[in-house]
């Protein structure tokens, strides 16, 4: 997991970076390199970015050591833009009560079971959750999320199948409001970013829950659609961070492409089925698990 | 910020097309977007390697079939090479009672939705269908399939206290064992999950289904291969469920479980709703992963390049030799079918012939065999030579009349004068046309 297994081909692409290097093998050589890049998923053009930025360097200093610095400063560059600033218990306590979460994201990715992990990992902090049933589309989806809720011992704000998701948000709100609640997690329905009646529909659902933060769930399997969901949703509806679900199936390149293109934190990663499987994203911990030392 | 979202395919195309000349190095040029294309749509990489190699090779190597230009027909290229890694896709016919079919894949894409939709397809084709919920681990699972199969009229069984899928499926198949079609929804899992993957195989040996279906998410990337080897190696897949088409994601990951598992794909997702499900089309899939629209006329007009070629061959045979009443009578006889002449004259710009200018009546195509069969093998062989008493006697003995006999004459003879230009001059879609209209009867 995690782009572990990038790092044995990162080891194979410096061993064979020397000096003496003709152009057509240092092209082969760069040309492997990015293919190992594609392969744990990383964007076509972001593989290409990555490997031009080595070609640079290799033909200005012709020493490895230095190409390999240049790799893990280009990571750094990449994998910074996606590091929070302030974690998230640290923007609930400075906004205001409740602090409102919008999760959004394609069909499947994980929303409702990222929401329960969200706020299992809040309610251990000691705050007071109310998760919003905002999916009202798919079936099942209440009863799924009116389950974890259950198990959690959460409060759960849910209205009828086919109901107003907005109506869903603002009744959580309120409730929150009344009850001195410090969180509102809503749940969405997924949908195709392409779906223009559904984005109109979870725009909506933004105007009306006014939400402190809007998290973009993607799955961390996906390909390089996922640049295009995050960022149609970030344009359409405004993203302001990610979650990333999945992370344990996933060889995890997507995150690369994610803080590359889209520039905003990355919260968490989703890393199992069970509810404590959330964990804080950490730029240095996977530049070290793909360069390692 | 880089291009992201790339130029479609179709526009590079359309600028190298404009340039004259078509050498070595514009087709690298191509087969480097093509290649492109194909990395962007997530099918493996070493799969576009391999076929982007494959493509090169054959481009350079094989000259267009007239009618297709050097850039449509690399396309062509593409289009079955592709074709030939993906498969024409599987049509599963449901057989024995029940013929079961056990749906698993990771979670999240979307085996629940894809089994009602599945049911639902076959349900509305006659087969009674029940879908056993056996994914005891997700809540709301059991709900969800309930209140969808409700709205698709599809029996749901499940049980909501018992932890063991084995059980649950065990009693679901007694249920339905009268049913036609039983369809198994699974709990999602990946390939790194031991215990759930062994879960899966006890299932498969319990239920020993007719066909194992893997439910694949469109958007899914490098992975897909190796989860779908996994899922084939503990319960033997046998068809591809591509969920997700109707998002902008291409689909590509489905090359590589095809590639890895040796299963087809059976049917593509294409929406929310439970009617939202189709069979697969290679031809369809292609053209979305190459991020081009036009593929499909471009691939029907080099079949009728196809045709046209085949038809020309048959012509240049029948001229070879006399042009002769037989030979006359076996065409129209060929064009009352689906024959060969028939389909040329359809493909014939501007000339608008319907189905029903076609068709020759039966009556008329006795009528004419009888004539014919009232012939003296001379007279077949030799038309010019029948002068008005054969006519009389042809009438005759064929129980016709006289002007019956006339009327496939000038015909005959209109055909025979056209066939004896395009013997010198080649043929010329005008003359098809001609030819065409003198045969009508």
């Amino acid at each position: 997991m995690l782009l572990g297994e990038l790092k044995s081909r990162v080891g194979d692409f410096f061993s064979r970076l020397r000096g003496e290097l003709g152009e057509r093998e240092l092209e082969n050589i760069l040309w492997d390199f990015q293919i190992s890049l594609m392969e744990a998923d990383v964007a076509l053009e972001i593989a290409e970015d990555i490997v031009d930025d080595l070609r640079e360097s290799f033909m200005k200093n012709k020493s490895r050591d230095v190409v390999k610095e240049r790799f893990k400063e280009k990571l750094e560059e990449i994998l910074n833009k996606a590091k929070p600033e302030r974690g998230l218990l640290e923007l609930i306590s400075e906004g205001d009560k409740p602090y409102v979460i919008l999760f959004l994201g394609v069909n499947g990715t994980g929303k409702t079971t990222t929401i329960a992990k969200v706020a299992h990992y809040l309610s251990r902090e000691g705050l007071d959750v109310v998760i919003a049933a905002g999916d009202t589309f798919r079936a099942g989806a209440i009863e799924q999320i009116e389950e974890h809720a259950r198990r959690l011992g959460v409060k759960l704000v849910k209205h009828d199948v086919g109901a107003d998701s907005a109506a869903v948000a603002y009744d959580a709100i309120k409730h929150a409001e009344a009850r001195g609640k410090d969180i509102v997690l809503i749940d969405t329905a997924g949908r195709m970013q392409t779906n223009r009646n559904l984005m109109d529909e979870l725009r909506k659902i933004a105007r009306v829950s006014k939400p402190d933060m809007k998290v973009f769930v993607g799955d961390a399997l996906s390909g390089n659609d996922v640049v295009d969901q995050a960022t149609t949703f970030d344009r359409e509806i405004g993203v302001d961070s990610i979650i990333l679900a999945k992370m344990d199936a996933a060889k995890g390149g997507c995150a690369i492409s994610l803080a590359y293109v889209l520039e905003k934190p990355i919260l968490f990663l989703g890393t199992g089925q069970k509810y404590e499987d959330l964990m804080e994203f950490d730029p240095q911990l996977l530049i070290d698990l793909i360069i390692g030392d | 910020m880089l291009d992201l979202l790339g130029k479609s395919l179709s526009s590079v195309i359309r600028k190298i097309s404009s340039t004259a000349l078509v050498d070595e190095r514009l087709v690298k040029e191509i087969v480097r977007d093509i290649q492109r294309a194909l990395l962007r749509a997530d099918v493996n990489v070493k799969l576009v390697l391999d076929l982007s190699k494959r493509i090169e090779e054959r481009a350079l190597k094989e000259d267009p079939p007239r009618g297709l230009s050097r850039k449509q027909h690399l396309i062509k290229i593409v289009y079955e090479e592709i074709v030939a890694l993906v498969g024409e896709g599987k049509k599963i016919v449901p057989r024995g009672k029940p013929f079961k079919v056990l749906m698993i894949g990771i979670q999240g894409s979307g085996k629940t939705t894809s089994a009602i939709k599945l049911g639902r397809y076959y349900q509305k084709r006659g087969y009674k269908t029940g879908v056993i919920c056996a994914d005891t681990y997700r809540p709301g699972a059991l709900d969800q399939l309930l209140q969808l199969g409700e709205k698709a009229g599809i029996e749901i069984y499940g049980e909501r206290n018992e932890s063991d899928p084995i059980k649950i499926v065990s009693h679901g198949l007694e249920k339905f064992r009268n049913f036609d079609l039983v369809l198994i929804d699974t709990a999602g899992r990946h390939k790194e999950e031991e215990g759930l993957l062994r879960e899966m195989e006890e299932l498969s040996k319990v239920v020993n289904p007719d066909e194992v279906m893997l439910v694949l998410d469109a958007t899914i990337g490098q992975e897909a291969g190796k989860q779908a080897k996994a899922f084939h190696e503990r319960a033997k897949v046998g068809s591809i469920f591509l969920s997700k088409m109707d998002g902008s994601a291409k689909g590509g990951g489905a090359i590589s479980a095809v590639a890895e598992t040796g299963a087809k794909v059976a049917f593509i997702g294409i929406g929310e709703r439970i009617d939202d499900i189709e069979e697969f089309d290679p031809e369809g899939f292609v053209s979305r992963l190459l991020g081009m629209g036009d593929l499909k006329s471009l691939l029907q007009k080099a079949k009728e390049i196809g045709e046209l070629e085949e038809m020309r061959r048959t012509i240049e045979d029948i001229m070879k030799g006399k042009f002769t009443l037989k030979n006359f009578y076996d065409q129209i006889v060929a064009l009352g079918k689906a024959g060969p002449i028939k389909r040329i004259i359809q493909m014939i710009p501007g000339l608008s012939l319907g189905e029903s200018d076609l068709e020759i009546s039966e009556e008329k195509l006795r009528r004419y065999k009888a004539i014919i069969e009232s012939m003296t093998r001379e007279e077949i062989l030799n038309p010019k030579i029948i002068n008005r008493s054969r006519i009389r006697r042809i009438a005759k003995g064929s129980g016709t009349t006289t002007q019956e006999v006339k009327e496939l004459l000038n015909e005959y003879f209109t055909v025979e004068r056209l066939m004896r230009r395009i013997r010198k001059k080649g043929i010329k879609p005008r003359d098809l046309a001609r030819l065409m209209r003198g045969m009508r009867v």
